[in-house]
Formats: C-alpha cells, sequence, structure tokens
C-alpha cells in the first residue's frame, strides 16, 4: 500500500514537472492540447461525413471518440519510448522505482485527455446528444490507462536496448491509427471486421461508444474483452518492466 | 543499530563497440551472436563494514572504482557478484548533483529530487525551508536552474541529501567543490549526522579532509582493496605510494 502510495506521488510530481517544462513560454498554452484533435476533427468530418458517414448514426460524435482515444493511446506510447533516456540525469543518481516516470506519462495524456473531453461534450451538445455519455465514458478511460500504461512499461524498457525504437513505434503508430475504426466502421464488411479483431484499440473504442453516442451498456463480450486485454497488458508490462529495470542506469 | 556491510563485491561492464543499437544492428547481431564485447571488471572482491556513527573514508586514484562503488552500495548498479547488507536508507550523492532539469526553478528541482529520494509531500513541504536555507539560496527559490553556477548546483544537491534524514550517507567528492564557507559547514553537518547515529562514506581526492573525518580508510587501486585501516597509516602508505 506504502508503495502505491509512493508511486503515485512520484509518479504525480514527474507530471506536474514534465507539464511545466512542455509548456515553459508557450503562450498559446493548453490551446495546443486541442488544436490537433480539433484540426483532425474537422477536416475528416469535412471529407467523410458524406460518404462514410451517412451510414453512422451520430457520425461527428463517432469520429471524435474515435480520434480522441486514438490520440491518447499514440501519444503515451511514442512518448514512453524516449523516456527513460531523457531522464537519464535522475536515473544514474538517485536509486527509485523507474515506474514512476511512466505512470507519469500517463498521467500526463489523461491531463490533456480532459480537455479533448470538454472538446467533446462542446460537440455532444451541437449535435443535441444526452451529456451523460460523458460520465459513462470514465471507467472506460480509467480502463484504457491500464492498458496504455501497461504497453508503455513494455515499450520503455525495449527502448533502453534499441535505439531507433521511437523511430520505429512512430511508423508503426501512423499504421495503427489507420487500422483502428476512427473515421470509418467495420460493421458489415466480414473480412475486414476479423482483422480488426486483432486490434485491442478496438474494443476500448466500441464500448466507450456505445456509452457516449447511445448511453447504453455495450455487447458483454467487448467489455469482457477490453477488461481481459487491460488486465494482460499490465501484467505483462510489469514483468517486463521490472526484469529490464536493474540495467537502466548502465545501459543509457 | 544502523549499518552496511559489503561482501565481496564484484562489478562487471561489458564495454560494446557497435557502434550501432537500432532494432536490426542488435538482432542481427544477436542471431550472428558476434557481438564484440570486452569484460571491464571494476570492482572485485571489495568488502567492508560501516556501523552508525562512523565515517568511512575511500581514497584512490581516478578510475579506481570509488563512483562505481558508490553506484553498486546505493542500488543504482546492479552487482555482478557478492552481497550488501544494509539496515536503513541509502542516500547517494554521485557527481555533480540529481539530474537536475536546467528549465526548473530551484524549488520544483528540490521537490522532484526529494521526492524521487523517497520523501513524501508532507515531508517534503516542512524541510523544503531548511534546504534553501543550507544551500544560501533564499534569494534564488524562483529562478530557473540554467543561470545557477555549478557551485549553487552542488549545494543544492548536498543540502538535499543531508535534509532526506539519511540513514547511511555516500558522498562521492562532495568537497571538490564549494567555498569555504560552505565547506565548513557541511563538514560540521556530516559530523552531526554521524553523532546522531547515520553511517557516512566520503570519497574524496583531498587527504585533509578525509583525515579531519574519517578514523578508518578504504583505499581503492584498480577495482580491488589495496588497503583497509586507521586513517593515518592507510594515508602514510598512500602518499608514499603518490607522492604529491
Amino acid at each position: 500500500m506504502k508503495n502505491v502510495r509512493r508511486f503515485l506521488e512520484q509518479s504525480l510530481t514527474l507530471a506536474v514537472m514534465n507539464f511545466k517544462l512542455r509548456n515553459e513560454g508557450s503562450y498559446l498554452g493548453i490551446i495546443w492540447y486541442l488544436l490537433n484533435p480539433l484540426f483532425m476533427f474537422l477536416l475528416l468530418l469535412l471529407i467523410f461525413s458524406r460518404n462514410l458517414g451517412d451510414d453512422i448514426e451520430h457520425y461527428p460524435i463517432y469520429l471524435l471518440t474515435g480520434i480522441i482515444m486514438t490520440n491518447f493511446f499514440i501519444a503515451a506510447t511514442s512518448e514512453s519510448t524516449r523516456i527513460l533516456r531523457a531522464n537519464k540525469g535522475t536515473i544514474r543518481s538517485i536509486n527509485y522505482r523507474k515506474e514512476s516516470l511512466i505512470g507519469s506519462i500517463v498521467l500526463v495524456a489523461v491531463f490533456s485527455h480532459v480537455f479533448e473531453l470538454l472538446m467533446l461534450g462542446v460537440v455532444m451538445v451541437i449535435y443535441d446528444v444526452s451529456l451523460w455519455g460523458i460520465f459513462l465514458y470514465l471507467p472506460v478511460i480509467l480502463l484504457f490507462s491500464l492498458f496504455t500504461l501497461g504497453v508503455c512499461l513494455v515499450l520503455a524498457a525495449v527502448a533502453v536496448y534499441f535505439m531507433d525504437l521511437d523511430n520505429i513505434w512512430s511508423f508503426a503508430s501512423k499504421l495503427l491509427w489507420f487500422a483502428t475504426p476512427i473515421f470509418y466502421s467495420v460493421s458489415g464488411y466480414e473480412g475486414l471486421s476479423k482483422v480488426i479483431m486483432i486490434n485491442p484499440l478496438y474494443y476500448f473504442i466500441m464500448v466507450a461508444r456505445e456509452f457516449v453516442i447511445y448511453q447504453e451498456a455495450p455487447e458483454a463480450r467487448f467489455v469482457l474483452m477490453a477488461i481481459i486485454i487491460a488486465t494482460i497488458s499490465i501484467l505483462v508490462g510489469i514483468i517486463i518492466f521490472r526484469k529490464f529495470e536493474k540495467r537502466f542506469a548502465e545501459m543509457i | 543499530m544502523v549499518y552496511l556491510e559489503a561482501q565481496n563485491i564484484r562489478k562487471d561492464f561489458n564495454i560494446g563497440f557497435v557502434k550501432n543499437q537500432g532494432a536490426l544492428a542488435r538482432t542481427l547481431s544477436f542471431l550472428s551472436g558476434k557481438e564484440p564485447t570486452k569484460k571491464l571488471i571494476v570492482l572485485d572482491g571489495v568488502s567492508f563494514k560501516l556501523d552508525g556513527g562512523d565515517i568511512l573514508g575511500i581514497i584512490g586514484r581516478n578510475g579506481a572504482g570509488k563512483s562505481t562503488l558508490i553506484r553498486v552500495l546505493s542500488g543504482i548498479y546492479p552487482m555482478s557478484g557478492g552481497s550488501v547488507h544494509k539496515d536503513g536508507n541509502i542516500v547517494p550523492i554521485v557527481g555533480l548533483g540529481y539530474g537536475f532539469h536546467d528549465r526548473l526553478t530551484m524549488r520544483d528541482n528540490i521537490l522532484l529530487s526529494s521526492s524521487l529520494l523517497g520523501q513524501s509531500r508532507e515531508e517534503i513541504r516542512e524541510r523544503l525551508d531548511h534546504i534553501v536555507e543550507f544551500a544560501e539560496l533564499g534569494d534564488f527559490v524562483n529562478t530557473k536552474l540554467f543561470q545557477f553556477s555549478d557551485g549553487m548546483k552542488h549545494r543544492m544537491a548536498f543540502s538535499v541529501a543531508i535534509h532526506s534524514s539519511p540513514d547511511i550517507l555516500l558522498l562521492d567528492e562532495v568537497f571538490e567543490v564549494g567555498d569555504q564557507g560552505f565547506r565548513s559547514r557541511s563538514s560540521k553537518k556530516i559530523l552531526e549526522l554521524a553523532a546522531k547515529g547515520s553511517g557516512v562514506i566520503l570519497v574524496s581526492h583531498e587527504l585533509k579532509m578525509i583525515e579531519e573525518h574519517c578514523r578508518k580508510v578504504l583505499w581503492l587501486e584498480n577495482g580491488k582493496v589495496k588497503m583497509i585501516g586507521r586513517t593515518g597509516n592507510v594515508l602514510k602508505y598512500y602518499r608514499d605510494a603518490f607522492p604529491s
């Protein structure tokens, strides 16, 4: 229990410092966090709402939920491929649990996600969808954060050994972006939906959309899959990270 | 009673010669089994004991393994062999500070490094003023660190370390920087901590400082204990071996 508290405290302190470092001298501040998803959303809406979006109910909300969740995952994971090297100084002079660094990444992602949720709220009001969905969404993002934390732990540990992992991952995450039904739907495409099933993001986004758009309970098998994936991810993440953690100080 | 006991510590480094550490190059060299490495033995069979209240001096030339020993004792580097038994928390200062971030203010840096040293938020809040005061940096609490001199950063690091209630304090060349006034206050603080029962290890090239603080000295040479014993005795042989 004491360890969990220390982990959370250290993660929080690191996240606050990380946030300060990132926003140093930026007058636009938090607006930066909104510009990227906002432009992506408007652009895709403009291009696809007429053809792809016709068959999907509440397409703008469908689209935005997909964008902000995938952004959350990609932002956190790409940061995790660089974090240990960026904190080389502390790692080589203090013996602390490096998991806190990874925890801080996910906290920063959650923080900017709050702003994206505000944006989602505005869009929901515009398209006359009940805001209750956002509250139902909170447990989903908690589960999704655990899943993301697990993936980040693995990536951060591997990145110590493979110096170019950040390049590889930035390419992989572009592929992932298109392999996730963000602006399209797989229903009706038998073959495609089978392929998409291996994409773990799919389950979280599906569950989130059911809650946000319809305020309805999603299919049980999707919820179950999301829970299983998150559990496996966090367990594997902790095991792999702890196995390599001891050598970080002399490898970076 | 606080104590630290090191038995037969051994530390090897695999020094690689491969320039490319990318995924493809790593995988290829792993598959072909031909990654050229050289084993470098940095510490070999180092044993000693430190009781609470003791100040142990460590001397040796550059590259003797002093800083590596401090890192191994504090758990930053894993050991290749041997064991360390300890009772209490170890706080090290290796090199110039705690990897401070230049673009953060002094206050933020203190919060961050104290937190990583295992302090809770309440403890840090309580001690912040003392830390700043001891480092004599009261006017610069909200100044970003890139405007600090090395001496200021070093004073700050030392102050953070001694205020984190260490049971065992490992100091790597802390007296080599800092002016006379700060030195004498640091030295007083170290004696004070030892008198309260903390164990201290002091690595230094300044034999005068070692003489003043330590009753026992360990002389490291090429990763091995060349000599360990009473300060006067060891320093006599050391000075004979390396006359200044």
